[in-house]
């Protein structure tokens, strides 16, 4: 089996955001691996070691992803290729998924893994779009893959009325939620020899396409300005006798909040 | 006039109240409004539909569309919306909603936007604003098609009571199933509990629960309150709370009137699952927890000491 995965280079969440003048300030910003690919790779490298499969991770981004991809070697992935186009800068989940496209088109994959969504963005729409264009069955929100024969796996979704077992025809797209695995932190031989291994670096031309194929006429959305997120500020925080406080609070909450 | 089609959200045969609030902004918004309904055995929603302030309703009532599928749902969509000719396809926020609303915009080459908040519309122009790297920032997004499809973000809109609709069905054609994606069994949460997408109060356990015992008591409070039960990601990782439990970005989002957050810590994926709530009230031992810098109310102690003084003194309200 053939699986390929993707991994996108992020903005760190954990750290401040600042913005200026309706744009994000960069300086100071540290970039990561989208937290949600994490999980995606492993859920990769798992199949590999159970079932045999041979793992690709594909990632787009303008700029040095060296460090994630290395990363993902190090935990188990077999091969890597960039996708290092400076026209992918504004690009959109559309964009992305035709670029995907491409890339699967190359392969011959049998199944493609994602992240549910990009911490960046935290859009959740690349895979499925990514499906709908390969014209492959897809299920998003996934807490776990089993590989039931050559042609079938079967997954469970966490979907609103419980979980869901969906049997797949492969290939097929399935996105991952953050349940369904905890990423191993890669052994010091795994790291030494990611270290030696190949990077697949290619630019649009070199994947046999042109930014107008992959965008058409224009961007379905772009971004036109950030603001910072309406804080909503602590308010009172009361330390001292547990009765006497939380009495307090109870009648603050009754009589001043009015929500009990 | 813009026309606004939503996605009635449905669960276990009761029509949630998401539509009505999307059907009042939509309302607000001037636009023409319609619902498309999708499920089995549903026909009987349709004074529901209507009241929730749709004028027309789409309806795919077929028994082979009792589970949740994304791909035949998206089909039943994108024909309302083809028929309706919609301008807006509004989901409410929900996991099928999040899992359709790509398939659908993938098919009607269109723009497509999760979890937005807000809604401007001048003329024919779209521009939405949204969160984004985990509730850090908001963005303003223009959109560049005629058409939108979006999944607005629990408790964005208000539902306005004096709003009411009219019956007018159109009945939808049954989707083929998807072969190649096959739902074999849906394994339901517990019937008989309080859903957390729609609680007016939520409570919610963390690691400062320690074990069983910890979450028994807070579930005690729970119950007191009428309130929906959840919990950290710490607890899920641990065995301790099931998934469908945990609220975060990444789990549930919810936005109550009250939100209690016991032995949390308040990592940033979690607040941003319930910091759309209308009063947060926390507890926990430690002063410096994040948590307390979203909190109304904050009792530093611990929750095995505060629980019990909090169900004493919310009994004496009644």
């Amino acid at each position: 089996m053939k699986i390929l995965t993707t991994v996108k280079k992020v903005v760190d969440v954990e750290l401040n955001i600042h913005i200026k003048d309706g744009a994000i300030v960069e300086d100071g910003l540290q970039y990561v691996i989208n937290a949600w690919d994490e999980n995606a790779v492993e859920a990769c490298v798992q199949l590999k070691e159970n079932s045999n499969a041979e793992t690709t991770l594909v990632s787009i981004g303008g700029g040095d992803n060296t460090d994630i991809i290395r990363k993902c070697y190090a935990m188990g992935i077999d091969k890597g290729i960039h996708i290092d186009d400076p026209a992918l800068e504004k690009a959109d989940s559309f964009v992305f998924a035709r670029v995907l496209q491409k890339v699967y088109e190359k392969g011959d994959y049998d199944l493609v893994i994602t992240g549910k969504q990009a911490q960046d963005t935290d859009s959740g729409q690349t895979g499925i779009i990514l499906a709908e264009y390969l014209k492959v069955p897809c299920v998003s929100n996934v807490i776990s893959i089993e590989v039931t024969d050559d042609q079938h796996i079967k997954v469970s979704r966490l979907g609103d009325a419980g979980t869901e077992i969906v049997e797949l025809e492969l290939p097929a797209v399935v996105t991952v939620s953050d349940s369904i695995n905890e990423p191993r932190l890669p052994a010091m031989r795994g790291i030494m020899m990611a270290k030696k291994k190949k990077i697949d670096v290619m630019d649009l031309a070199a994947l046999g396409t042109s930014y107008d194929e992959v965008a058409g006429v224009d961007l379905t959305s772009e971004v036109v300005e950030f603001m910072a997120s309406e804080s909503r500020g602590a308010g009172q925080k009361f330390e001292g006798d547990a009765a006497q406080i939380t009495a307090k609070v109870v009648d603050l909450l009754a009589n001043e909040a009015k929500v009990l | 006039m813009a026309k606004i089609l939503v996605i009635a959200d449905i669960k276990q045969g009761v029509l949630k109240g998401s539509t009505a609030e999307l059907l009042s902004k939509a309302r607000a918004l001037g636009a023409q409004t319609a619902v498309v309904a999708i499920g089995s055995n549903i026909e009987s929603l349709t004074p529901d539909l209507a009241n929730a302030g749709s004028d027309t309703q789409y309806i795919a009532d077929d028994p082979g569309l009792e589970l949740f599928s994304a791909g035949p749902w998206a089909s039943c969509v994108v024909d309302a919306a083809r028929q309706f000719e919609a301008d807006l396809i509004w989901f409410g926020f929900s996991e099928s909603g999040k899992a359709v609303a790509p398939r659908v915009a993938a098919q009607l080459s269109c723009a497509c936007a999760t979890e937005i908040i807000d809604v401007e519309l001048d003329g024919g122009q779209i521009q939405i604003t949204r969160p984004a790297i985990a509730n850090k920032v908001m963005q303003k997004v223009k959109v560049n098609t005629p058409q939108l499809v979006a999944v607005v973000r629990a408790g964005a809109f208000e539902a306005d009571p004096d709003i009411t609709g009219t019956e007018n069905i159109v009945k939808l054609s049954p989707p083929p199933p998807d072969v190649k994606a096959v739902i074999k069994e849906l394994l339901s949460d517990a019937s008989g509990e309080i859903d957390l997408a729609d609680a007016d109060i939520v409570v919610s356990v963390g690691r400062g629960a320690r074990d069983q015992s910890g979450i028994d008591l807070v579930k005690e409070l729970a119950n007191d309150l009428k309130a929906g039960f959840g919990s950290s990601r710490a607890m899920v990782d641990s065995g301790l709370m099931p998934h469908n439990k945990q609220v975060g970005q990444t789990g549930k989002v919810v936005a109550p009137t009250l939100y209690v957050a016991l032995g949390i810590s308040g990592a940033i994926q979690h607040l941003a699952g319930m910091n759309g709530s209308k009063v947060i009230l926390a507890v926990n031992k430690d002063p410096e927890a994040p948590i307390f810098n979203v909190a109304d109310y904050g009792i530093v102690g611990d929750l095995f000491e505060v629980v019990p003084i909090l169900r004493e003194e919310i009994k004496k309200l009644s």
